[in-house]
């Protein structure tokens, strides 16, 4: 009998089936799996000791600082993790979000620093807004003129982009900017907010509520906001990106009821820190001498390490993922659209899309410098573009990134389901009614989740911009997207070349965590997009 | 009734009255003739009739002439011959991979989508042969519904479900009355009525096949095709969607392939037994198929001899 090896037991206690290979090759797989985490987080640790450098702080400090508020949060997650786990979702959310906002509403107060003044964003609004009216009122004189419907919602805003903003700008009298801003930006925001909320709880009246409080909280700005030393344009970007959804998110946690002792977590970091920085204060001891702190982040490139900032290449980073955002995007997703719904799959053309799509995949691969040349020939040589301008370093990295975004554009598409789009065929729906009822909608959290995966990549990618002239140094962010502009990357790799050794240790770390941070951020984004909307079967 | 455009002066109960209002809705038609006034063909199969058909059931709706269907070199289809009569359930029956739901899909051109697909043949609808170059598969399909065979809501609300056929072929109306309508024929109604605005993939399987089945009629086409609509439900949820099929007899035409001989004999008044090779080898009324079958190997399928 087959069983009968060894002492002849059926239950094989002894070594009837070898396992030994199976095992090495596990311990294997697991050695594999640790020595890249373990090079990975060794890099990431010795960078953010460069950049904080939290041992030249008094050991007293690090003591005070380890007793209210290291301890606690330990004690505080071993409770929601044992005991509450609801809770413990509601800490991660609760901590995480002001964070996230936070760090959002500096983005958009950038730009509406250096990017497009606020006057501008209103005009653009207004052109916008008479366009709508004027598309809604052909679509109702002109039920039937397909084409032409079509000419004029192409047509009119762009005319309308070209020439009222300039006639708006030019106006003898103009609302101060708070005004601008309250009705540009927080009017829009209280909107959305009413609408969201009105559709999650279906009542006009917390809808309307919801919008109310968020229009007043904005417009106290005018009045409080000097009071506590903010102006009246930070206090309205902190009430409607950060306390907007932090609010709504308190609420709904008081309101389903579950998990809210996890609101205690951010409390309770807060209140270390305050009693922390109390305590240090009192007792008199230093803290550490970070080269990351806020006037990093706020100053410009100096000579010397001490005041050495990342500001303008932090902004030429956001310009060029903007015009990577209007230019690569829209490009990559219409191509994955194409490929996916409507090029032939059989016959000569069949092969010829085959081979165009394998074309693309190699594409990815190219190295960036090649496609550095690639941008100062077609976009500065014979485009007659200006040099080391962030058009050029987002068209370039558009082009390098592009690649990425159809292949990942047309998984997100591949992915939904054939049944969906046989259902709406059957239902007499045209190919394009299916397209834009049934497969982009289904398919867009998948782009958006690989498109910020994409804009992940063009945030790092230093040799195009080293090809096209980004300069070296920028000492004033860039007032358009037609001056010359530094990125994180390119600054970072000026640094690494310094002779001061401050530089390449200490300043040049700093960069390198914020580089981080802010691409773990994007990839987060993209994480809890996916996450969010993964189909549930 | 306020209605100038309705024409059933008859009509006296409400149920009625909104019949008569959906057929004003859908008079955008296909070929523009009323199918109920006007048989175009005459039915010769049904040659004894049964007694409970409507005097109208006679006409064909649907009838195929030497149909052979090819994927690639494979032929799925062997010169179908069959007359489908208006208003009355036809069930096809047959082993897999006999090629009935080929035939399904053949009658409202999903086999366009099919890129390995070949059709020769005629199909006629109305008498208008689908395959002809000017007819258009688009205009085909929102006069013939379909039923597929794993429930396939989209990932929308249960209104927007149900009203996505409305759209998307520009139909005119109460789109609120309609739905509910479609909603209470496919017998989902009194469960959903509190949750339209939730999504269609939160009900169970049962009710996302009701929901389908909504959605198709709701557009009031003529025919309806199922594809093995219960095959992949509960026998509760398959029992009521039994009921809803005979229901819709009374005014669509029905046409559903099923592997569940049970089902066929229990719900159909003519059966199609489609047998290996795709062929059609008997079609008649199913008592007389299910009872005395004129070929044997009908007779071995039906009682579980082979297949």
């Amino acid at each position: 009998m087959a069983t009968n090896q060894g002492t002849g037991e059926w239950y094989g206690t002894d070594e009837a089936v070898s396992r030994v290979r199976g095992q090495a090759f596990k311990t294997l797989c697991l050695g594999a799996t640790l020595l890249a985490l373990l090079a990975v987080f060794v890099l990431l640790l010795y960078v953010a000791n460069d950049a904080f450098r939290p041992l030249s702080a008094d050991i007293g400090w690090l003591l005070s600082f380890a007793a209210t508020v290291v301890l606690p949060v330990l004690a505080a997650v071993g409770y929601y993790y044992t005991r509450d786990t609801k809770a413990g979702e509601t800490a991660t959310i609760a901590l995480g979000l002001p964070v996230i906002c936070l760090l959002l509403a500096g983005g958009v107060f950038i730009t509406f620093e250096h990017i497009v003044s606020v006057y501008q964003w209103l005009s653009i609004l207004v052109s916008l807004g008479i366009a709508a009216a004027i598309v809604a009122a052909h679509n109702r004189v002109r039920a039937d003129a397909d084409l032409e419907r079509f000419a004029v919602i192409v047509g009119v805003p762009a005319l309308l982009l070209w020439y009222v903003p300039d006639v708006i700008l030019s106006l003898p009298v103009l609302p101060t900017q708070s005004l601008a801003l309250l009705g540009s930006f927080a009017v829009p925001i209280a909107l959305a907010t009413g609408w969201f909320v009105r559709r999650q709880r279906e009542s006009d009246r917390d809808g309307a509520i919801a919008a109310a409080v968020t229009i007043v909280g904005a417009a106290a700005g005018l009045g409080v906001a000097p009071v506590v030393g903010l102006s009246p344009f930070v206090w309205m970007l902190l009430v409607t990106i950060t306390g907007v959804p932090v609010g709504l998110y308190v609420e709904s946690v008081f309101r389903r009821g579950a998990g809210v002792s996890g609101l205690a977590f951010p409390v309770l970091v807060g209140g270390g820190i305050l009693m922390g920085v109390v305590i240090t204060n009192a007792l008199g001891f230093t803290g550490p001498n970070p080269w990351l702190d806020w006037g990093f982040l706020t100053s410009s490139p100096s000579r010397t390490p001490e005041d050495a900032g990342f500001y303008p290449p932090l902004v030429g980073s956001v310009m060029m993922l903007l015009v990577i955002v209007v230019s690569a995007f829209p490009v990559g997703v219409g191509a994955a659209i194409y490929l996916e719904e409507y090029a032939p799959k059989r016959g000569l053309l069949g092969r010829v899309v085959d081979l165009i799509e394998v074309n693309i995949g190699n594409l990815a691969g190219v190295p960036s410098v090649v496609y550095g040349v690639l941008g100062l020939a077609l976009f500065i040589r014979w485009g007659g573009l200006g040099s080391g301008t962030a058009l050029v370093g987002g068209f370039t990295i558009g082009l390098l990134i592009l690649p990425i975004v159809i292949i990942s554009s047309q998984e997100a598409i591949r992915a939904v389901p054939d049944s969906m789009r046989q259902a709406s065929y059957g239902m007499g729906a045209t190919k394009w009614q299916t397209t834009r009822n049934v497969v982009l909608p289904e398919a867009l959290p998948g782009i958006m989740t690989g498109n910020i995966l994409a804009m992940g990549r063009a945030i790092g990618e230093t040799a195009p911009l080293l090809i096209i002239g980004a300069p070296a140094v920028v000492r004033i962010a860039p007032a358009s997207f037609t001056n010359k502009f530094s990125a994180m990357p390119r600054q970072i790799y000026t640094w690494s070349s310094e002779i001061d050794v401050a530089f390449r240790h200490g300043v040049l770390a700093a960069g390198v965590v914020t580089l981080l941070v802010v691409l773990l951020l994007m990839n987060g984004a993209a994480i809890i997009i996916r996450n969010k909307y993964q189909r549930r079967d | 009734m306020t209605h100038d455009s309705m024409t059933d002066s008859d009509s006296g109960t409400d149920t009625q009255a909104t019949d008569g209002g959906r057929e004003s809705l859908a008079s955008n038609d296909l070929e523009g003739s009323d199918p109920t006034t006007e048989p175009l063909v005459d039915s010769s199969i049904d040659v004894d009739g049964r007694s409970d058909a409507p005097a109208s059931a006679d006409r064909t709706v649907i009838e195929s002439n030497d149909l052979d269907v090819y994927y690639d070199d494979v032929q799925a289809l062997q010169s179908i011959d069959i007359e489908i009569p208006a208003e009355k359930v036809t069930a096809i029956i047959g082993p897999s991979g006999c090629g009935k739901s080929t035939f399904l899909r053949c009658i409202n051109r999903m086999n366009d989508l099919v890129d390995a697909a070949r059709i020769d043949g005629e199909l006629l609808f109305e008498g208008k042969n689908v395959y002809d170059d000017d007819v258009d598969p688009v205009v085909l399909r929102r006069k013939i519904g379909m039923v597929f065979q794993a429930p396939n809501p989209f990932p929308k609300s249960i209104y927007d479900n149900v009203a996505y056929g409305l759209e998307v072929q520009g139909i005119e109306g109460d789109y609120d009355e309609i739905v509910e309508e479609a909603l209470r024929r496919a017998a989902l109604w009194d469960e959903v009525k509190d949750q339209l605005d939730s999504s269609g993939l939160d009900l169970s399987g049962g009710q996302q096949q009701r929901l389908c089945i909504a959605r198709a009629i709701a557009p009031d086409p003529d025919v309806i095709l199922m594809d093995e609509p219960a095959s992949a439900l509960d026998p509760v949820a398959t029992s009521k969607i039994e009921d809803l099929i005979e229901d819709l007899a009374e005014e669509y035409t029905v046409i559903i392939v099923t592997h569940n001989m049970q089902q066929a004999a229990r719900i159909s008044d003519k059966t199609a037994v489609f047998l290996t090779g795709g062929e059609l080898v008997e079609f008649d009324d199913t008592n007389k198929i299910f009872e005395n079958p004129e070929h044997d190997r009908v007779e071995d399928y039906i009682t579980g001899k082979f297949g």
